[in-house]
């Protein structure tokens, strides 16, 4: 096992090596405005054994679990997700899933509704890389809670207060990652705390490597147009007695298109429910690469949603390009297949349906540089099951917004320190494409939750009672009254055609 | 009725006159039944190249894409929610053809369209065909309009709606049993429930209404008091070549057409065509009487209803005993139209599914029992049955707005006491339907 806990602070911020003080294991510093990220590497074999067999069938298993409350993100920290419960998986030689798989996590994070892979996973496009992944799922889940006390009792040594500490200060973390990869053996925990004040503060354990940084984005002379500059303090503890110093940079799949954007539902929202995003810029990321040789830009803004069984996309309804321009669309890119277009949600197994559409910004007026604008998603709803009152609110995960740019011909994405792939958009895309992420902000600035809810109408079931009874009178009426009319002509003319000369005669 | 060479000095008089010279020949009536079609469809194509909302129907894109699958060596059902026999989409063939050339194109993806068109069409010549028999042409058109230059009609079939096809084939059906073309009645019947299922309703009205008496052959049956015929002799006069006949050749029809496509297309074919209708669970919002209740249990399957009888799981046998039974029983050899209507009426208004084009499968059959029905002979009745149909649709739609668009809950109670109330005024129109066809064996 080893640990690595690293601060990011922005572009300027950076700390005197003399502010720190370094005694034993611990570290210490003034309080600084950073992103803190946390990563601890496990070995297959250290793991609770119940794990060990499960990922043993596995090939690799990416849980992605994102907080819905807003966050503020550094470079080079800035892939997002959709906030909620992911996971990306792909099956080992056997090439079937366990069906302790939904089991196990809801072991580990408490209410996950995934029934069994089979059912409930979702295939992912056939990519040829290695590194791809076979099958997706998503769900909301509010909360690490659950998986905090499992790994209280899993995880931690027995009587090691400061091991449960810290995993219970993971109820405050904006994402955390659980990967593994058959190839290496490990599993890989990374936890990430939004960008804020924070103290410097790391005790090294005993049992273990545990590594320190305390980095800054730095903007060297040399540094190429699609890389990142880092520089700042590493202090491996318990064996530096000070830190050193460091400056690296490295290629960078994740940037930061400095625009920002919400979402929310147009109402009425009905059964089909509009996503209204609200971006801050139709302009692409200025540090992007600006245009191609023929003048055409190589930076289009994308939306990627994960969308729970209750809504979906018609792929159908998103094909005409006239439809899709009153919308400001240009195209449905990626879409689940297949979505059922007219199941009720309670009959359904299948966790719902991730989407990709690429969003077309209106130009700018001439003399403005930069414009705020809109772009609709047209959404369904699906019946849900009846309920006290006769409504249910669902709230539907943000999306990732980013405008993907294509890199220089021959630009290299070698892995980094901070690399975070698979994430559900990145295969769908080339391996040279540069991700700049529009930040999202809450459309409600009181909740500041990234998340958009839809009030759904369902069958009032306080009021259900009488329906059965009522339908069955109002049935047995009418089929009554036109038994007793048929009765009438019955008794009246018998069933024959009585009067042969009536036909002639008219 | 006015003619030509009336003098017309009065208003009303020339109105009447141009009336009835409008009906006097068939050409007017025909060629503004097709502008009206030619012209929705060209407005249709003008708003679908111009406007984000479609005129043309979501239907007509399932079958033009279950068309392209086609063309391109794949079975319909790759295009999801392609529920029809590929025949369909066959038909729709030309619809898949690229030429390249934008208005040529066009026109061939409108070609669906324009079949659906002439279909309309044929069903409403064979309505005046029908009616011919009964009353003058001029009046008979008149009639047949009520079909050829109804907006609605006209406009389902120009968004790409099949239902104009399945009329062509029910008034086929009619028009084959009276002019007693059994075989030609036989292959009709099949296709059509091959086509499209509910037809299967019209086979016990046309078997009954098939007797010795209505076939020509033969004297009228004597007629005696019944429980002085020995049931067997009735069951083996009731056996008759014709009867046999019908049912050999319609069944033949039937099975080969479905074991054909199941021959191509397979497993698919029988799920999406057939078994679908059985495994569907209806939550959705519409027409019928039993939707409320449809939705209720399929959310709680066999746990919280489960105890009580539920109604909905026995919806077919006031259905089909209305139907299939009763009406052909009572009302098939007095007037074989005006019974094939109750029956699609009955079998519309007691389905666990009932959309606005399910309207269609009776309205094509209207002008057959209208000329002499009680809400033409009586205006206070027609208008009121015409009124209150209209005002239950209204309530209901203006519910089922308020659920669809304005999100509010309105499934109990408004949706369903609206529902019930189509429901029930349905059944009264049934009813008066009924006692027609009855009091017309008094009226000679």
């Amino acid at each position: 096992m080893r640990e690595r806990i690293t601060y990011v602070q922005k572009l300027g911020d950076s700390i005197e090596p003399s502010a720190i003080t370094i005694e034993g294991g611990t570290i210490r510093g003034p309080e600084i405005h950073a992103a803190l990220e946390d990563r601890l590497t496990i070995a297959l074999r250290e793991l609770p054994l119940e794990l060990q067999v499960l990922l043993g069938d596995t090939r690799n298993l990416h849980i992605r679990w994102v907080s819905k409350a807003a966050y503020d993100a550094v470079s080079p920290l800035l892939a997002r997700l959709p906030p909620g419960f992911h996971l990306f998986t792909t099956p080992g030689t056997e090439d079937v899933m366990s069906n302790r798989l939904c089991t196990t996590l809801s072991e580990l994070f408490g209410d996950i509704s995934c029934s069994t892979p089979a059912e409930s996973f979702t295939s992912l496009p056939r990519d040829t890389s290695t590194q791809s992944t076979a099958f997706q799922y998503f769900q909301a889940l509010d909360s690490l809670s659950h998986f905090i006390d499992y790994a209280k009792i899993n995880l931690c040594p027995e009587n090691d207060t400061s091991c449960s500490t810290r995993l219970d200060s993971l109820i405050r973390a904006s994402s955390l990652d659980i990967s593994y990869d058959a190839a290496q053996h490990v599993i890989r925990l990374t936890a990430l705390w939004p960008y804020q004040r924070q103290p410097v503060h790391a005790t090294s354990r005993p049992q273990y490597r545990t590594e320190v940084g305390i980095l800054s984005v730095d903007k060297p002379k040399t540094l190429e147009a699609h890389e990142v500059g880092i520089s700042g303090l590493l202090t491996v503890l318990g064996q530096d007695s000070k830190p050193s110093p460091t400056m690296f940079s490295f290629a960078s799949r994740h940037r930061d298109a400095r625009s920002s954007f919400s979402a929310r539902f147009l109402t009425p929202t009905g059964l089909h429910p509009t996503l209204q995003l609200l971006l801050s810029s139709n302009q692409p990321p200025s540090s992007s690469p600006p245009h191609d040789d023929d003048g055409d830009t190589r930076c289009s803004p994308y939306a990627y949603l994960t969308l729970p069984r209750i809504v979906f996309a018609d792929k159908y309804q998103l094909s005409d390009p006239l439809y899709l321009t009153s919308k400001n669309l240009t195209a449905l890119r990626y879409i689940t297949q297949p979505v059922d277009l007219e199941a009720p949600e309670y009959v359904m197994q299948q966790w719902g349906s991730a989407v990709l559409v690429e969003l077309s910004p209106p130009p700018s007026p001439r003399g403005s540089s930069m414009q705020q604008w809109t772009a609709e998603i047209p959404l369904h709803l699906r019946y849900l099951t009846p309920a006290q009152g006769g409504y249910s609110t669902i709230d539907v995960p943000y999306p990732v917004v980013f405008w993907a740019c294509e890199a220089d011909e021959g630009t290299e994405f070698p892995p980094n320190p901070f690399e975070k792939a698979n994430l559900g958009y990145d295969g769908l895309f080339n391996a040279g494409t540069v991700f700049w992420h529009v930040k999202p902000q809450p459309a409600d600035s009181s909740s500041r939750l990234l998340v958009s809810s839809v009030r759904v109408p369902v069958l009032d079931l306080g009021k259900a009672s009488w329906v059965n009874t009522g339908t069955a009178v109002a049935v047995m009426l009418g089929f009554v009254w036109v038994v007793w009319k048929l009765v009438a002509v019955y008794l009246r003319g018998g069933h024959e055609a009585r009067a042969e000369s009536e036909k002639k005669s008219q | 009725m006015g003619s030509h060479s009336e003098p017309s000095g009065r208003a009303p008089s020339s109105a009447t006159s141009l009336f009835s010279s409008f009906f006097s020949r068939p050409i007017p009536l025909y060629l503004s039944a097709a502008l009206l079609r030619l012209v929705l469809l060209l407005y249709g194509l003008w708003q679908d190249a111009n406007s984000p909302v479609k005129y043309t129907d979501i239907d007509y894109l399932v079958f033009t894409d279950a068309a392209r699958f086609v063309s391109h060596g794949q079975g319909p059902y790759e295009r999801e929610t392609y529920r029809y026999t590929p025949i369909l989409a066959w038909l729709l063939l030309p619809t898949a053809h690229k030429t390249g050339h934008a208005l040529l194109d066009a026109a061939l993806f409108s070609s669906g369209k324009v079949l659906f068109a002439a279909a309309d069409l044929v069903a409403g010549r064979l309505i005046e065909r029908i009616l011919v028999k009964s009353m003058d042409a001029a009046a008979a058109r008149e009639f047949a309009a009520i079909w050829l230059l109804n907006p609605m009609v006209a406009t389902i079939s120009t968004r790409g709606s099949s239902e104009g096809l399945l009329g062509v084939l029910v008034m086929a059906l009619l028009s084959a049993v009276m002019a007693r073309r059994i075989t030609l009645a036989g292959l009709l019947l099949g296709f059509a429930v091959h086509f499209k299922i509910y037809p299967f309703i019209y086979a016990p009205a046309i078997v009954w209404w098939m007797d010795r008496e209505n076939m020509g052959n033969g004297r009228p049956e004597a007629k005696k008091p019944s429980a002085a015929v020995p049931l067997l002799s009735k069951l083996t006069s009731f056996i008759t070549p014709a009867r046999l006949q019908l049912a050999a050749i319609s069944l033949a029809t039937f099975l080969a057409l479905n074991m054909a496509m199941f021959t191509i297309y397979g497993p698919p074919f029988l799920q999406h065509t057939y078994l679908h209708h059985v495994t569907r669970i209806d939550h959705r919002h519409n027409f019928s009487p039993y939707n409320t209740q449809l939705y209720l249990a399929s959310a709680f399957p066999a746990t919280l209803f489960s105890s009580l009888s539920r109604i909905e799981s026995v919806a077919f046998l006031p259905q089909l005993a209305l139907s299939c039974v009763l009406i052909p029983l009572v009302l098939a050899k007095k007037d074989l139209p005006a019974a094939m209507l109750a029956q699609t009426f009955a079998f519309v208004t007691f389905n666990k599914v009932c959309t606005s084009q399910y309207f269609l499968w009776y309205m094509v059959l209207l002008p057959l029992y209208l000329p002499r029905s009680s809400f033409l002979g009586n205006k206070i009745l027609g208008t009121t049955a015409l009124a209150l149909w209209v005002a239950a649709q209204g309530l209901w739609l203006q519910q089922g707005y308020q659920l669809e668009f304005l999100g509010t809950s309105t499934f109990l109670p408004g949706l369903w006491l609206a529902s019930l109330g189509f429901f029930l005024v349905n059944c009264w129109i049934l009813g008066i339907i009924i006692g027609d066809v009855g009091r017309r064996q008094f009226a000679i």
